[in-house]
């Protein structure tokens, strides 16, 4: 079972991302929630690209099946990645056992 | 008017082929446009009514739920099982006794699947012409005649009696919906009846221009009948939380047609209390009040792999660290609260949602926060302890008080597949066994070292580096655990422990190496890992390993800062710093010698001193130097030199000062404040002024005044 990413995004919980999907929609909005499945809830959405995607304008909220995502775009000062690195040694160790 | 209608669909329908022969379809078979539209007003006529209702009853809420088009939901495939009655004519009569009202009737009820394609199975159910168009978008269910009693099905409602007859899967009749097969749909809030009937409700009210806008969720209340409208047999197999998605499955237009191609459902006769009673949504606890009447045990009924901790939840709500919470609460103005109503409200109620919580934070519960959820804690740890030290201007550390989640123990077994009851379908659990292979890093072993090529010795110096480094997040977790009360013996054996972890990384790190004495730390030293290690490693060694560290790094410096391509140079610096701090004279004057002789390494005899003045860390690491001198002289400590460290002393700062002020300086990682003290008293004004403004053109502000 692995949290390392969940344990990840829950710290960027309430920053901005742009979630880019499989079929090609990118939506940037604030981290609401992630599970460990990495779904992940935004709120406050808006479609990044020209709004090609007019069918979600009207939409505030969002509900994205972890599965679907290609990216996640972060705010690179809210990544300590030194500290990431850190921790998927730990974890590659804890599944080595 | 409606039955009827729903009647000649099915006549209309039943006689085809279940899906095989999807490709015969055509657009130009009349199917029940006529019906639909007719039944498509009388449930809209219901809709009003369901809409005050609910209207009435229920509040508002903020989610809205909107799926992401095109996003497949791996709905649940488990639950095919023969009916007990057989296929498609006989369930049609049983329709025609149904009443225009509202009363319960039992009925085959359809329920909606995805197109198994997604699910795996590379087979689209389809039902009719009318269906045919609007189910090409696979977000779009189809619909499948089933079996009656959504409502035994319904595990979140405990209060009716009936046991329904879960008999084993056929084991065609999994994938292949019809209308002769029956299909249940299983789990929880799915079997709701209220949900059903708002789902239908809400399908078919919305007419063609707006897909599932708005939704009034009944709950069961004085009517017992239920309309059958689309809704999706979803439990996709990881998530729970999807469920509430399914109403908004459509992505598309309701066509005219489309309400059409399901037909009502009815429940079982026995009118069933309002399920709003306030029940416990925990489900384990569920399941076991459930179990005196609950279906046969069936695939999500199974038992859990690990039954003792269903029993404890935490709260449904994501615990978060205490900084974070602040942190968030500061973000948020509080007043969100927009009086308008919510479409997308109370499609399930609070106790829904908060059993599907739970369901998902079960997953969660570890018995060592520390370790599943390293970097979540440690990065809010550090940012707590980082503000503390700013706010009380020290550096206080304390333990959060807060876990993210709570303890529990665990199983000791590895669960492939995990089931929780009352779910739809299994959990996926990923592992690490099997990653993808995304770099190119095992590559066959070479015996001999002269014939691996540069990119293998690369891999290998990096590979070597990560195993160092999980020596080293032991040695650092070893220290924090010192913070903790240990006693007398843990605490030394832990000590002796992580000394020799620290010994052993620094044997590695100096890599013996045969070829070139004094050579030794470098192949690790010179990739940026290797120096990220040896900054992280530094506080651990002892007074002498650490000087022979910086004596190698002052004596190697040409080549590191030319080989540093990344900057990862600077890492070394605060370390070194501190290093720096603790030597005496006489090891100074040394470290001093390599930085001012000419060095081996450079080829074209520039010497270290001019290069290091276009290096930031080099740069900074002779201020260090001079600074530590410096102190060391103005201050009363007997320094006990060597024969002829003052002169070197006196030569080196003469010489250094001449260097300084003829090149260009970059900015320095620090600029020490006793350095133009230092330059005062070995040199003449106009130097010293020279020196100074050079310094400051660099900085780009005044250096600190003599």
């Amino acid at each position: 079972l692995s949290y390392l990413f969940y344990s990840f995004f829950k710290s960027l919980v309430g920053k901005d991302v742009v979630v880019e999907l499989k079929n090609d929609l990118s939506i940037c909005g604030t981290l609401h929630s992630v599970d460990q499945y990495l779904n992940i809830k935004l709120t406050d959405i808006s479609v990044t690209d020209p709004e090609k995607y007019p069918h979600m304008l009207s939409v505030k909220n969002c509900f994205i099946r972890g599965s679907v995502v290609r990216y996640v775009q972060l705010p690179a000062d809210e990544v300590d990645t030194q500290l990431l690195q850190d921790a998927a040694r730990k974890e590659a160790l804890q599944q080595k056992q | 008017m409606s039955d009827s209608a729903i009647q000649e669909t099915e006549a209309a329908v039943s006689p085809l082929q279940w899906p095989e022969n999807g490709d015969q379809w055509s657009d130009t078979e009349e199917g029940g446009i006529d019906m639909e539209e007719c039944g498509l007003a009388a449930m809209a006529e219901e809709d009003e009514e369901i809409n005050i209702y609910n209207n009435e009853t229920f509040g508002s809420d903020m989610d809205t739920v909107v799926e992401n088009e095109g996003h497949p939901i791996n709905s649940l495939p488990q639950l095919d099982e023969q009916p007990p009655e057989p296929p498609s004519s006989p369930s049609l009569p049983s329709l025609s006794p149904s009443s225009p009202s509202f009363s319960p009737r039992t009925k085959p009820q359809f329920q909606i699947q995805f197109p198994p394609g997604l699910r795996g199975r590379g087979r689209v159910p389809r039902g009719g012409q009318a269906m045919a168009q609007m189910f090409e978008d696979p977000a779009v269910v189809t619909t499948v005649e089933g079996r009656q009693s959504l409502q035994r099905l319904d595990s979140s409602i405990v209060d009716f009696g009936s046991v329904s007859h879960w008999d084993d899967p056929a084991p065609d009749s999994r994938m292949f919906p019809s209308y002769g097969r029956t299909r249940y749909i299983s789990g929880s809030v799915l079997q709701d009846p209220a949900i059903v009937y708002v789902m239908d409700s809400h399908m078919s009210s919305r007419g063609p221009n707006y897909p599932l806008s708005s939704s009034r969720w009944r709950r069961g209340g004085p009517r017992g009948s239920y309309s059958n409208r689309p809704f999706v047999q979803r439990c996709p197999p990881q998530m729970s939380p999807l469920m509430p998605r399914s109403p908004i499955i459509s992505r598309q237009p309701f066509t005219p047609q489309q309400p059409y191609n399901q037909t009502r459902s009815f429940l079982s006769s026995s009118p069933r209390p309002c399920p709003s009673t306030p029940q416990p949504l925990t489900p384990k606890m569920m399941q076991l009040r459930f179990g005196a009447n609950s279906p046969r045990p069936f695939p999500f009924y199974s038992p859990s792999s690990n039954p003792v901790h269903r029993f404890r939840f935490p709260g449904p709500v994501t615990q978060l660290h205490p900084q974070h919470r602040r942190l968030l609460s500061q973000r948020q103005p509080r007043s969100q609260r927009k009086p308008d109503w919510d479409p997308y409200c109370n499609i399930m109620s609070a106790k829904e949602k908060e059993w599907i919580i739970r369901l998902q934070m079960i997953q969660l519960q570890s018995e060592n926060p520390n370790l599943d959820d390293y970097y979540y804690q440690e990065y809010y740890r550090r940012m707590e302890a980082k503000l503390a030290e700013e706010e009380l201007g020290m550096r206080g550390k304390r333990e959060p008080p807060k876990l993210t989640t709570p303890y529990v123990t665990k199983t000791e077994s590895y669960t492939p597949v995990v089931h929780i009851e009352g779910s739809l379908g299994q959990v996926a659990v990923s592992t690490c066994f099997n990653p993808r292979r995304a770099i190119d890093a095992v590559t066959a072993h070479c015996p001999h070292e002269e014939l691996k090529d540069l990119r293998q010795q690369r891999l290998d110096v990096l590979k070597k580096i990560e195993k160092l480094f999980m020596v080293l997040l032991d040695v650092e977790e070893g220290q924090r655990m010192k913070a903790h009360v240990l006693g007398e013996g843990e605490e030394s054996r832990l000590m002796e422990r992580t000394q020799r972890k620290v010994e052993y990384i620094f044997s590695q790190f100096q890599n013996p190496c045969p070829l070139e004495a004094g050579d030794e730390f470098l192949p690790c030293l010179l990739v940026s890992k290797g120096k990220r290690l040896m900054a992280r490693l530094l506080p651990f060694l002892s007074r002498d390993a650490a000087l022979k560290v910086l004596r190698v790094v002052t004596f190697h410096l040409p080549i590191l800062m030319s080989r540093d391509t990344d900057e990862s140079l600077p890492v070394l610096y605060p370390p070194l710093r501190t290093v720096i701090g603790a030597v005496t004279f006489s090891q100074l004057i040394g470290v001093l010698k390599d930085f001012t002789a000419s060095s081996p390494d450079s080829s074209d005899g520039s010497d270290c001193l001019s290069l290091a003045c276009q290096s930031k860390f080099g740069l900074s690491l002779l201020y260090a130097l001079l600074s530590q001198g410096e102190r060391l002289l103005s201050s009363d400590v007997p320094l006990e030199p060597s024969i002829g460290d003052f002169e070197t002393w006196t030569d080196t700062v003469f010489l250094v000062a001449s260097q300084l002020s003829q090149s260009a300086l970059v900015e320095p990682l620090l600029l020490p404040s006793n350095l133009l003290t230092l330059f005062c008293r070995y040199l003449d004004k106009r130097t010293v002024h020279q020196l100074k403004s050079n310094i400051e053109s660099a900085t780009g502000h005044l250096a600190p005044p003599s």
